[in-house]
């Protein structure tokens, strides 16, 4: 018996329907493209005057916690030229109407003829007004075509530039003429989901160039990129902004939620105009954020990392607790104002006495942590100080971030050989000094950790993604947080406390350690890092560069924004 | 193969004119680089040579040596996954050879399918049907990850057609493809409703006891309950990179214009075609892939219409031959490979040409016997000699 006729129905004669049927699908097809429409496309195909016009998509919002929008998005006219459709004969009132060089507008023209079927664009960034000159002379002028695009605003260009970033042509590689990427800062990080996906319109075009008809079902829709809303405060970042402005020193200052790890500012002074560079800066502009003294492309409050000073302490005393080389009642021999150690001298900035760890911390005594560092290990201080976030990048969506110095035996030996290093290497790290470098966000995530006992959860950025990974140590003892606190409290509250003068008349209480970092770069560094309970979990650090003494100048910048987190924070 | 009154002179002259159709198609797509021309005419050699071997090797050897293949087949796709190179990841490079192990999988469905459905259809078969699903379900898995969308959507195609040959009817292709229609409908609340309609009239008429009722009414509700919110989760950048990386052929703006280009050639080429090596899409080099995916084009276009019309007439007449002889043959197993084997060249030819008309999805489906490569003329040219031998030894049980 035959095989297939087992079947209930008969297989053969469906098969062989459904094969003729979907062939005579394919055939008539064929007669439709072939011979209903043969000579249209025979037409299309001797001149291949088919042209793809792209269309960008709209790039995402940014904005910030409370959708203070940080960048946006508006319309702008540009002009282009498809080459082989342009009569020469007009460039001079193509240049009339433009206004522009008719030098400039030969380069272009060059240009536009090395991809002479591709729209190429002439000029960006018109006004309604001079685009609408262009477009009421357009059947004049063969080939040329005005567009209206999305073009990139950022209405705190300064106050963000290192964080947003700005956007800019991309490189010779991209899809079209005009195409715009992300180039710094979170614009670059998150372009693949601000950018969408352009769209595309396929034209057919006459011999002059017009457009006859659009080719039919091959539009491509433009997917407008997502917004994204970021967890910075702009609020507190213009206050911080103005507070170190008004200090007349570059400097940083970063501001965390230490219960939810959400970034509320990093501001870095001074800045420039991002809205400067889209579509291209001027040389004269240029030239003058480059050659500005105090460097405002470079970000300080993530990219450079510093000497952090006496705000390095807050990590050696802990360090010093958690190892048992002290306890609260260890009184090492009094400080005199300079210590020595063999033939080496090491200052303190004043003489303290016999204290505890609390009042070295409140006071900030070196001598207090060289004589007591010197018992511990370096590698071992190091390796403490890497669990609190030091060492290492704190996020792993800030461009560029700076991983921070901390001295070990390996880095020692490269630097000065074998046996070219001695104690006194560990002993100036202990006060955060020597091959200690970290930046203003590692040091507020100090504070943040010894606040938080370490709970605090991975930096946050960006809402709706996942935190960064948590590089430091959840587990300090309570009875070392405790003295730490103590520390860090009794040097605001106290009238010996290195930060008496600058915070203690605050209307809310404040934990905080003050720091002079000695550096190559002139003048002291001043720090300032700390936190506050209320209103909101917060953890700050302050750093102005070159700015002298700690306590003195940025005292009162920290004073300010404290003051405006009160103000801001409140009543919600 | 010997020539005797049972040839099948209509099978050999429509297979002989397509392969040399696809020479001359070859030959004007190549261009400048006539070498590919010398490479595809040593591929049609080695084929010929493969043709007459298993046309008359013993299909029942075929039909032992099913586990074999499919351990082969496996390692394969395995190792293009894990060392694939070429343009789309998809070549495996052994020695001088690059393989494409999704062509192999194809061959491998058919003679898996062959063997296991017949005798699933006497239930006789301990474990029933989960077996064969999950060895199947293994390899259009493996498929879909090297990453090949088109040929794996091919492969469940071939095995619908086989399904249904082997007298399974309509409600078991429809119960086969549920988790499908249960993941496409769920976009639409409407659509879903009537897909779970249809779902239970098939049940309660295949007289479904309980626990088939049960398996496919909560296997569906589970897939189409997490498909929307899973696929809601992504971000419409990443579903782009999903559905680029599944079938990266399907990008709009490169596959999108090769349609257009496409579409315009085949239209030029108007009733009689504009000669051989006169085709000016082609030779300007306009046409995208013309000697692989858009190798029709080609032809249409210096062939005309009725280049067009000979070459499916051709295709049309190979499948029928294999069809009808397929129903003659007394083996269940040999009925089942020329059948698959005459689904798999229909398939190929309506998703290739239609693509290169604009009414199928861009995918990279090669033109049977004509498109530039080793790989799937090998496969085919076996698959082939196996089906003659099916018209040739229909007697044999």
């Amino acid at each position: 018996m035959r095989y297939a006729s087992h079947a209930r129905e008969n297989p053969y004669r469906s098969m062989m329907i459904v094969t003729i049927a979907a062939f005579l699908i394919l055939v008539a097809k064929l007669v439709e493209l072939q011979i209903l429409k043969g000579d249209y496309y025979r037409e299309l195909s001797s001149r291949n005057h088919i042209r793809s016009v792209f269309r960008p998509a709209a790039r995402g919002l940014i904005t910030d916690r409370y959708g203070v929008v940080l960048a946006d998005n508006y319309p702008s006219f540009t002009v282009s030229l498809v080459s082989v459709e342009f009569d020469t004969a007009n460039t001079d009132l193509l240049g009339n109407l433009l206004q522009i060089d008719p030098l400039v507008l030969s380069e272009r023209l060059a240009a536009a003829e090395s991809n002479p079927y591709r729209s190429t664009q002439l000029v960006n960034g018109l006004s309604v007004e001079d685009a609408g000159r262009i477009a009421d002379n357009l059947y004049r002028l063969g080939g040329v075509s005005v567009d209206v695009q999305p073009r990139r605003r950022y209405p705190y260009g300064s106050t963000f530039c290192h964080l947003v970033g700005y956007v800019g042509l991309t490189d010779s590689t991209g899809v079209f003429e005009g195409e715009i990427t992300g180039r710094t800062g979170l614009e670059r990080i998150l372009n693949p989901a601000l950018s969408g996906k352009h769209g595309v319109v396929r034209e057919v075009v006459d011999a002059h160039g017009r457009v006859v008809e659009r080719f039919q079902g091959s539009e491509v829709e433009p997917v407008p990129g997502e917004s994204v809303r970021l967890t910075v405060d702009t609020r507190l970042q213009l206050a911080a902004d103005s507070l170190i402005a008004s200090t007349g020193n570059p400097g940083a200052a970063v501001v965390l939620n230490y219960e939810t790890g959400e970034i509320l500012t990093l501001s870095s002074v001074p800045g420039f105009d991002t809205n400067l560079f889209i579509g291209g800066i001027s040389a004269e502009n240029w030239s003058n954020i480059l050659n500005n003294p105090s460097k405002p492309l470079l970000n300080r409050s993530w990219a450079n990392a510093v000497p952090p000073g006496s705000v390095f302490k807050i990590v050696s005393a802990a360090w010093l607790l958690e190892s048992g080389i002290v306890n609260e009642s260890t009184m090492p021999d009094p400080c005199y104002g300079v210590f020595y150690l063999g033939g080496s001298r090491f200052k303190c900035w004043t003489s303290h006495g016999r204290i505890s760890i609390v009042s070295a911390l409140a006071q900030s005594c070196d001598t207090y942590f060289y004589r007591t560092s010197m018992q511990g290990d370096l590698d071992d201080m190091a390796e403490f100080a890497r669990g609190f976030g030091l060492g290492a990048p704190v996020t792993d969506i800030l461009p560029g971030e700076a991983s921070g110095t901390l001295p070990t035996r390996e880095l020692l030996n490269q630097l000065y050989g074998q046996g070219g290093w001695g104690l006194g290497n560990l002993m100036i790290a202990s006060i955060g000094q020597g091959e200690v470098l970290a930046t203003p966000l590692q040091i507020a995530v100090t504070s943040a950790i010894i606040a938080s006992g370490g709970d605090m959860p991975g930096l946050l950025l960006v809402y709706g993604d996942a935190p960064s990974d948590r590089t430091w140590n959840t587990d300090l003892s309570e009875a070392t947080l405790g003295i730490v606190r103590q520390g860090m409290l009794r040097a605001v509250t106290s009238p010996s406390g290195t930060l008496y003068s600058a915070l203690g008349s605050l209307p809310v209480t404040v934990y905080g350690k003050s720091g002079t970092a000695e550096n190559s770069s002139g003048e002291d560094h001043a720090w300032i890092t700390g936190y506050l309970t209320e209103p909101e979990p917060l953890a700050f650090a302050v750093f102005i560069e070159n700015g002298g003494h700690g306590g003195a100048i940025a005292g009162p910048v920290a004073a300010g924004l404290i003051l405006k987190i009160v103000e801001l924070y409140h009543e919600d | 193969m010997k020539i005797n009154e049972r040839t099948d002179w209509l099978f050999l002259i429509s297979l002989f004119l397509l392969l040399v159709s696809g020479l001359f198609c070859i030959y004007s797509a190549s261009g400048t680089q006539k070498s590919l021309f010398t490479h595809q005419v040593l591929f049609v050699l080695a084929g010929i040579l493969l043709f007459m071997a298993a046309s008359s090797f013993p299909l029942r050897i075929i039909e032992e040596s099913v586990p074999a293949v499919y351990g082969v087949t496996l390692i394969l796709l395995v190792l293009t996954i894990l060392f694939g190179g070429g343009p789309a990841g998809r070549w495996l490079q052994l020695g001088p050879l690059n393989i494409q192990a999704s062509e192999i999988a194809k061959f491998c469905v058919i003679v898996l399918t062959a063997r296991w459905l017949p005798a699933l259809k006497k239930k006789s078969v301990s474990g029933g049907v989960t077996p064969y699903l999950l060895s199947v379900g293994l390899l259009v898995a493996l498929t879909l990850l090297q990453p090949d969308l088109g040929t794996a959507a091919a492969i469940v195609m071939i095995i619908f057609g086989m399904i249904y040959w082997a007298g399974f009817g309509f409600n078991w292709i429809f119960l086969f493809l549920s988790p499908l229609f249960a993941a496409l409908s769920s976009m639409n609340y409407i659509a879903w409703l009537i897909f779970m309609a249809i779902l239970c009239t098939i049940l309660y008429r295949s007289g479904a006891r309980p626990r088939r009722w049960v398996f496919f009414l909560i296997m569906t509700s589970v897939i189409a309950a997490v498909t929307p919110s899973t696929w809601g989760l992504l971000h419409p950048y990443q579903q782009a990179r999903l559905t680029t990386f599944l079938n990266p052929e399907a990008d709009p703006f490169g596959a999108g214009w090769n349609v257009i280009q496409s579409k315009v050639a085949v239209g030029a080429g108007g009733i009689t075609g504009q000669g051989f090596l006169r085709g000016s899409q082609n030779e300007l080099a306009f046409l995208p892939a013309r000697h692989t995916d858009f190798v029709f084009s080609v032809w249409a276009e210096e062939w005309g219409f009725a280049g067009g019309v000979f070459l499916l007439f051709m295709y049309a007449v190979l499948a029928w031959r294999m069809f009808s002889g397929a129903r003659r043959s007394l083996n269940p197993f040999n009925s089942m490979v020329g059948a698959g084997t005459a689904v798999f060249i229909v398939i190929h030819v309506i998703v290739n040409v239609g693509m290169t008309l604009g009414i199928m999805p861009v995918t990279g489906l090669p033109l049977p016997l004509i498109t530039y490569g080793g790989s799937h003329l090998l496969v085919e040219m076996l698959l082939l000699g196996l089906s003659y031998n099916v018209i040739l030894n229909w007697r044999s049980y």
